[in-house]
């Protein structure tokens, strides 16, 4: 397969191109908060200063609130009716192999048994472009985890930079069909398609921090009753939440009902296995105590996932790392896992 | 009431949009206990009405627009279909709300979901019912499903408590089996009052008393997870195995159909590969959080 590639001056013309069909969507900044949002047309100085978004692509996905329909009453009682879906598809500019892996895995539970009637259309209707990860945080583990922080086959499109180009590989027949579009694409030489393999190799070998895998769920199984040690390890944790609402594996959510002025609305909100409401019953909360909230949590990515999907539930984003407010380190805790097997 | 074949019929699944409720309404409101009530309804669409079917143990996802959804089992058989039951102990947001309702008003409802008492199994056994407080629910869409079956089952126990008089459910239901000359009905209360003559004891002690035999038995048992906890004993003392005892867990199930991620112990969902359990496939859980 011939490589292609681009000019980066030319990337605004290649979105504006996309966006006549496609709702393009870049890496923004948004209340101060990098996110995937609708491009505005021109800027592309997301190209200097992306270095992973804090909201992860699942939310294009499975935003953090969405509404699943509306319900109004008259004499005749109640009607139920869906929110007008007038959305265009989206094509999303610049996911990280990391993001796009968890979305790879996030399929499995919303096509598992019951077909999930938000998620699924908007995903299988969309476009990634996937961009190489070339300057990875210090908290990114994903190469424990399988994946090449430049190269992905989760995408349809992926991008290498190679200086003042990128290198486009074309992995899906959706990828293919939207490169033989653009006019902006040349073809790239063979000291070009050389010069991307090494930039992968070195973005490979920039990602130092590694976990243990091997294993893991059993050793995580062999001190599952072990409260001293998850009593130890959930400590400092202030259940804020952070690591789960913002793991681009983590899709528990909540459902809930708003009524204003006789106009219902009911919708569904991220939730967090680490809030002790989440499991709360009037009588009893099978996990009201924080170091069994924190159990679960890693237990469920690194056993119960594996054992129902037969995928690890992390992609080693680093997220959880970053953005803890107190410095809860899950490779930190996974490398303490006493060794009982 | 009618008896309905529905051996013939196709099991109904939800279809489309699957958080969509259909809406039902409500026909009958009975008043149990001060706590719980039984809501008799029925399916606002006729073509649903023919067409829903579902089996002794499984449930529905219950709103009240603009307050919520919960989770309850479907507490009638499937043999009686004049319409269908559920059973509401008044302790939150939602609960508290389908307590202010009254007969017309509207609800949504999504399911059936999750298994069902394997009847299959049952066949041909003695059944032994332990039930408690509003713990009997789940049980009586059983107990009527057997009772219109009769002769496809051996001997039926019925051991039932509340914690006093006032707080025992379905008085009805267990008149009708009191006088059902082919079940063995025991009902019992922890403090009895004034009035009781019946027997005093909790749930468990009673039934190491009454002592069914566990040869060719199946033991059902529901009721809150304390007694739950202190009957598994009882029945392994019996000589009941882990494989002859069946339980239905209640979870904090929000969406009914596994992805909300709640109701999980260990790896298994309550919702999607529960409610009903066998005490062995409980004991092989990864975690004890039940």
């Amino acid at each position: 397969m011939a490589g292609k590639k681009i000019d980066k001056k030319d990337i605004a013309k290649l979105l504006s191109q996309w966006s006549q069909e496609l709702a393009v969507y870049v890496p923004s900044i948004e209340s101060g908060v990098a996110t995937m949002a609708k491009w505005d047309g021109k800027d592309t100085s997301f190209l200097d200063w992306y270095r992973n978004t804090v909201i992860p692509t699942k939310a294009s996905f499975f935003p953090s609130a969405e509404e699943m329909f509306r319900f109004q009453k008259d004499n005749k009682g109640y009607h139920i009716e869906l929110p007008p879906s007038n959305e265009r598809k989206q094509l999303i500019f610049g996911v990280r192999p990391c993001d796009a892996r968890a979305l790879a895995i996030l399929d499995m539970t919303f096509k598992e048994a019951y077909e999930d009637p938000y998620y699924l259309p908007k995903r299988s209707s969309a476009v990634l472009v996937g961009l190489g990860c070339t300057n990875p945080y210090d908290s990114c583990f994903c190469t424990s985890l399988g994946i090449s922080p430049a190269q992905s086959t989760d995408v349809d499109l992926m991008l290498t930079d190679i200086g003042d180009e990128f290198l486009i590989e074309e992995i899906t027949d959706k990828g293919k069909e939207l490169i033989a579009k653009a006019t902006e694409v040349k073809k790239a030489s063979k000291e070009e398609e050389a010069s991307a393999k090494e930039v992968k190799e070195a973005a490979y070998q920039k990602v130092t921090r590694k976990i243990d895998t091997e294993g893991i769920g059993d050793r995580l199984l062999a001190c599952f009753d072990d409260q001293d040690y998850w009593e130890r390890i959930a400590a400092k944790c202030i259940s804020c939440g952070i690591c789960t609402l913002l793991c681009p594996t983590c899709y528990c959510f909540d459902i809930n009902d708003e009524l204003v002025r006789q106009q219902g609305t009911r919708f569904r909100s991220w939730d967090s296995c680490a809030f002790s409401l989440y499991t709360k019953m009037p009588m009893e909360n099978p996990r009201a105590e924080k170091w069994r909230r924190v159990r679960q949590k890693v237990c469920h990515k690194f056993k119960f996932y594996p054992m129902n999907f037969g995928v690890i539930a992390c992609t080693g984003c680093g997220r959880c790392i970053r953005l803890c407010p107190v410095n809860w380190d899950i490779t930190q805790t996974l490398e303490s896992v006493p060794v009982k097997v | 009431m009618a008896v309905t074949d529905i051996s013939q019929r196709e099991r109904f699944f939800a279809r489309g949009n699957v958080y969509l409720p259909h809406i039902i309404v409500i026909e009958k409101i009975i008043e149990e206990t001060p706590g719980i009530r039984t809501f008799h309804f029925n399916f606002k669409d006729e073509k649903l009405r023919e067409g829903f079917t579902f089996e002794s143990g499984q449930f529905g996802e219950y709103s009240v627009f603009g307050i919520g959804e919960a989770p309850f089992c479907i507490s009638s058989s499937p043999t009686r279909r004049d319409h269908l039951e559920f059973a509401v102990q008044r302790v939150g947001r939602v609960t508290n709300a389908l307590h202010r309702l009254s007969v017309g008003a509207e609800l949504g409802f999504r399911g059936p979901y999750g298994n069902s008492f394997p009847l299959d199994f049952l066949l041909g056994k003695n059944l032994v019912f332990v039930g408690g407080g509003i713990g009997l629910a789940p049980l009586r869409s059983l107990i009527w499903n057997v009772i219109d079956n009769r002769d496809k089952y051996k001997k039926i126990d019925i051991i039932y408590g509340a914690r006093s008089p006032a707080d025992l459910g379905f008085k009805y239901d267990l008149d009708a089996w009191g006088k059902d000359k082919t079940v063995n009905m025991v009902t019992t209360v922890d403090r009895g009052d004034e009035t009781w003559t019946g027997r005093v004891g909790l749930v468990p002690k009673v039934l190491e008393k009454v002592a069914p035999s566990a040869r060719e038995a199946v033991a059902i048992v529901c009721g809150p997870p304390i007694m739950i906890r202190f009957t598994f004993p009882v029945l392994e003392k019996l000589g009941f195995t882990p494989e002859q005892m069946l339980t239905t867990l209640e979870k904090r199930m929000k969406c009914g159909i596994g992805k909300c991620g709640r109701c999980n112990i260990g790896n298994v969902y309550v919702c999607r590969d529960g409610p009903v359990f066998t005490y062995a496939q409980i004991k092989n859980f990864v975690s004890s959080e039940y």
